[in-house]
């Protein structure tokens, strides 16, 4: 028996989707960017403080409204360093996207490593703080990077 | 608790393998189906019920199910569809597991699939965080450079994968080459299971630490293959299992549960607050696993482990999370040789997701390996030797937040 | 084991056809407020079952973001991807085996606004033949069915809007649907816009956004939530084959085998006599004559008396979807569930300006696929 196939071109059309996000833990994370503070918000019941924060609290589904301002400096979580593109090929400057936890928060932020020479000397939990764009305008670029201390 | 409930077949559609352009999504499941009744006496009128599920935005068909409803033999059968990401197959396994335990249904056969050269995977997965990440675009991220991207969603290509890696990796104390060699070790795996994609016989840790790295400290080679395959399995009450004279080889379910935490990695959407190299969701849900089946000390009571591991990294750190060894321990246990097919715990005797990875399939296949190390059938020089009395098979998926686990085994929990 | 489930908590959304709040919000808002209305915490739940498909999410893996939002976070939760009926069966059986004894099941989508229902209803039929021909789709294999189903039994075109206008105006008293029509008409319904004939827009059901979540309970632990649950005594789901050309659009065989079981778990032997009333899912107006019959609730064919007699309004004899049904509202993959949480508002005595009097014992269904290939059955008694 002979079999015959054919390949059938199509499209899954993701553009055809409107999609409703809600935005209370960005909005308020980078109007504190503009003023090169880190907001988030904090749950009055467990104490778990989120940046950014969303309007409610997960551990105890509740709404939570309080805003706090957690410190610039916190310590090194994960963090990977990138050495080829997608396809394998090897990058010129190979950079190091991290996750930090600053001091008084119960989120891990990611971002871009800075202030190393030797990528095989950065630790996980060395300590590092928040470098800002010249101008800040409220906007997620305003957080340039972190940068060891 | 529940009716006791044994798997009596797992059966494969073939090999799998990364392209098959002569067959569409039905007909990669049929013969599966076909397998697993072949390998008993059962026919399609044998079967009370049917759970099935993959990962469809991968293929582009929504809810395939009613279209391969004859290909399974479902047409004029109760149907019910579970999909829950990677963690799909072992999800699905667990309906079907409910089906019978909860006596609505005596014989009752379970499918995972995914057809991966269909579609095209990397949307499927973009597709995960797509609304999110274009509402990041709202806010006014760094977009004139890859680094401004990297930064926002998070380590590069391999995602957040590189990051629970490297987090591991300063836990155990451990470096990229015991990743290298258990990504050896899989491969070799795979060689002795005539299922499985990437079979490479000896693969050594030199041939994975020659492969490039994507981002520290993943490589290519510690990373899984997009497959084509299918599974099938079938689950039976303790009653029909006597009836039909299978109890000799059977994997009975002795312990189950699922479980979630939040999407961790990529999360600047809501704040991340879980560690996903920490997964207390996986210990929470072992623990109620073990206790259901009667385990009380999984180090000793566990013969073989089938984990979920999309990444390499991950085949040492699950066995610690499921409480196998002892944080930390893995490492050092793979380098004297525990996790090998004759060791002390074989880990992935399958060879396991790196090896072969049909997502919808591959939380399935975990639980239809550790089924046939149970029941003694692993073909091809992939079954264990020793005595296994109990096995654990385990899935993840998400944003590396929900998990699967189950432990079969060779005699039921008594009632 | 546990030998009985039920109903203890029940609660929609007001459905729109452009929620103002995004679907994490929705579903948030939702399940904190039954929880609230029912005096427990989402530690009261032993499991989670959600409905919802990453097509009409538009997102792989659609539940990643929703499960914080129900109180599942650290908890056991799963995931049925087919019309929240199903979930609520899935949790059913969760529930039997007495491995737990509490559920929260919820489905949800943002059919109203996010996407177009034809174009994800598209994407489940075969790739390789009838996609790209286009011909048979939902709407196509309703209308082949509606066709067949008046030519048989003289059901005319002004039956059908008299059937379609019934449900408007009961959706009209129903405070969840997003559809209010109070100048309907079996005029205005016979002018609306022909889509495939006989099928005209206004036959079609409301889709929506919204959602639906239903606590569930063994005998066991029932009563520590309410004195009024909701037993599911019948469960049946059964699949018919996909090629419309290979099916009996009219006799719907799987349906009944559905029912069949269901009433036979719940000791029913005549449900014309038996059943007080039916919410069932009918993705088009016209569906509800043959739905109906295969469920043995109408003698096949009477779909033309049934509309004259008023036999299925209200205040008839067997009311069916005194809710408005779907053409109310239709948040897919919510629809089936909103059925079973109607029903239950029903026999609880809580269905304001729509309810029946006396009723005890109601016959739910779901269904999903083109042309109801896949459907679902549930009795629930007070
Ligand atoms: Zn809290």
């Amino acid at each position: 028996m002979t079999q015959e196939t054919r390949i059938i071109e199509s499209t899954w059309d993701l553009t055809a989707y409107q999609f409703k996000i809600e935005a209370d833990a960005l909005s308020l994370f980078v109007k504190g960017l503009k003023d090169r503070k880190i907001l988030g918000r904090k749950c009055g019941t467990c104490g778990t403080v989120y940046v950014p924060g969303p309007t409610y609290c997960r551990k105890c589904l509740i709404d939570i409204d309080q805003v706090v301002e957690v410190s610039q400096e916190g310590r090194l979580d994960a963090f990977t360093v990138s050495l080829a593109d997608v396809r394998g090929k090897a990058v010129d400057n190979p950079f190091i996207s991290c996750t930090v936890k600053l001091d008084g928060s119960d989120s891990f932020l990611m971002g871009v490593l800075e202030g190393w020479t030797d990528w095989r000397s950065v630790k996980e939990g060395m300590r590092v703080k928040v470098v800002w764009k010249d101008v800040t305008q409220g906007a997620l670029a305003d957080l340039s990077h972190f940068q060891l201390i | 608790m529940g009716r006791n409930v044994a798997i009596i077949s797992v059966g494969y559609n073939g090999r799998f393998i990364s392209k098959r352009p002569d067959i569409n999504i039905p007909e990669l499941i049929q013969p599966a189906v076909n397998n697993a009744l072949g390998k008993t006496k059962l026919k399609p009128e044998h079967i009370d019920a049917y759970v099935v599920g993959n990962m469809h935005t991968f293929e582009g068909v929504n809810q395939p199910h009613l279209w391969a409803s004859d290909h399974f033999n479902g047409s004029g059968k109760p149907v019910m569809r579970i999909a829950t990401g990677g963690t799909t197959g072992a999800s699905v396994y667990q309906a079907a597991y409910y089906h019978v335990a909860s006596g609505m249904y005596d014989v009752v056969m379970a499918i995972g699939w995914e057809k991966q050269d269909e579609g095209d995977s990397q949307v499927g997965l973009m597709g995960i965080l797509l609304p999110e990440a274009f509402s990041l675009f709202h806010f006014g991220p760094d977009t004139s450079s890859d680094r401004g991207i990297a930064g926002l969603g998070g380590g590069g290509s391999t995602g957040g994968a590189a990051f629970q890696a490297m987090s591991y990796l300063t836990r155990a104390n451990a470096g990229i080459e015991h990743i290298d060699r258990v990504a050896a070790l899989m491969r070799s795996n795979a060689a002795k299971n005539p299922y499985a994609h990437l079979q490479q016989p000896g693969c050594t840790e030199a041939d994975i630490a020659g492969t490039p790295i994507i981002s520290y400290p993943l490589r290519f080679g510690h990373t899984c293959p997009t497959s084509c395959g299918a599974i099938a399995m079938i689950l039976v009450s303790e009653e029909k299992a006597k009836k039909f004279g299978l109890t000799d080889r059977v994997a009975w379910v002795k312990g189950l549960g699922s479980g979630t935490s939040d999407a961790t990695t990529g999360n600047l959407i809501e704040g991340q607050i879980t560690d996903p190299a920490e997964q207390q969701i996986c210990k929470i849900t072992a623990k109620k696993v073990y206790s259901m089946a009667g385990i009380k000390d999984p180090r000793k009571d566990i013969q073989v482990a089938e984990v979920y591991s999309g990444f390499s990294h991950q085949d040492l750190m699950w066995p610690e999370r499921l409480g196998l060894f002892e944080e930390g321990m893995a490492p050092k246990i793979l380098d004297k040789g525990g996790y090998a097919i004759d060791g002390e715990l074989p880990i992935n005797p399958s060879g396991g997701v790196t090896s072969t990875n049909a997502i919808g399939a591959s939380a399935m296949v975990r639980v239809g390996e550790a089924a046939l190390q149970v029941m003694g059938l692993a073909e091809g020089g992939h079954q264990v030797k020793r005595k296994i009395e109990n096995a654990v098979a385990h899935g993840w998926g998400g944003l590396f937040q929900f998990v699967t686990i189950t432990v079969l085994g060779k005699t039921p929990v008594k009632k | 084991m546990n030998e009985r489930v039920a109903v203890v908590g029940y609660k929609q959304t007001k459905h729109t056809i452009d929620s103002p709040v995004a679907r994490e919000r929705m579903v948030y808002e939702l399940v904190k407020s039954l929880y609230h209305d029912m005096g427990i915490t989402k530690d009261d739940i032993d499991t989670f079952v959600l409905a919802s498909n990453d097509f009409t999410d538009g997102r792989t893996i659609s539940e990643v973001f929703t499960v914080p939002r129900i109180g599942a976070y650290m908890k056991d939760e799963t995931k049925v991807e087919a019309d929240g009926l199903n979930a609520a069966l899935y949790a059913y059986m969760r529930i039997l085996t007495g491995l737990y004894n509490t559920a929260l099941v919820i489905g949800f989508s943002m059919a109203g606004s996010e996407f177009r229902v034809p174009l994800t209803q598209s994407y489940t039929m075969d790739p390789a033949y009838e996609r790209p021909r286009g011909i048979i789709n939902f709407y196509s294999t309703a209308a082949l069915q509606a066709g067949a189903y008046m030519k048989k039994y003289k059901f005319t075109d002004e039956d059908l809007a008299q059937l379609t206008l019934k449900n408007i105006r009961n959706a009209n008293n129903n405070p969840f649907a997003a559809r209010k029509d109070p100048g309907a008409s079996v005029e205005k319904i016979l002018g609306s816009r022909p889509l495939y004939l006989p099928l005209r827009e206004a036959h079609v059901s409301t889709y929506a956004d919204g959602a639906c979540a239903v606590v569930l309970s063994s005998k066991k632990t029932a009563k520590k939530f309410t004195d009024k649950p909701v037993w599911i005594d019948g469960v049946g789901h059964f699949m018919d084959t996909y090629y419309v050309g290979d099916r009996d659009l009219l006799a719907m065989e799987h349906l009944t085998a559905a029912a069949k079981k269901a009433y036979k778990m719940a000791g029913i032997k005549n449900p014309k006599k038996e059943i007080d009333l039916a919410e069932i899912h009918t993705n088009f107006a016209s569906e509800e004559p043959v739905l109906t019959e295969a469920l043995g609730l109408f003698k096949p064919g009477s779909g033309k008396d049934v509309v004259k007699s008023g036999a299925s309004a209200i205040t008839g004899t067997l009311p069916v979807n005194p809710s408005g049904g779907p053409l109310g509202a239709n948040p897919v993959n919510a629809t089936g569930l909103i059925r079973l949480a109607e029903a239950s508002a029903q026999l609880r005595k809580e269905a304001g300006q729509n309810q029946i009097k006396g009723a005890k014992t109601a016959v739910v269904h779901a269904q999903d696929g083109p042309g109801a290939q896949l459907n679902t059955v549930f009795i629930v008694r007070r």
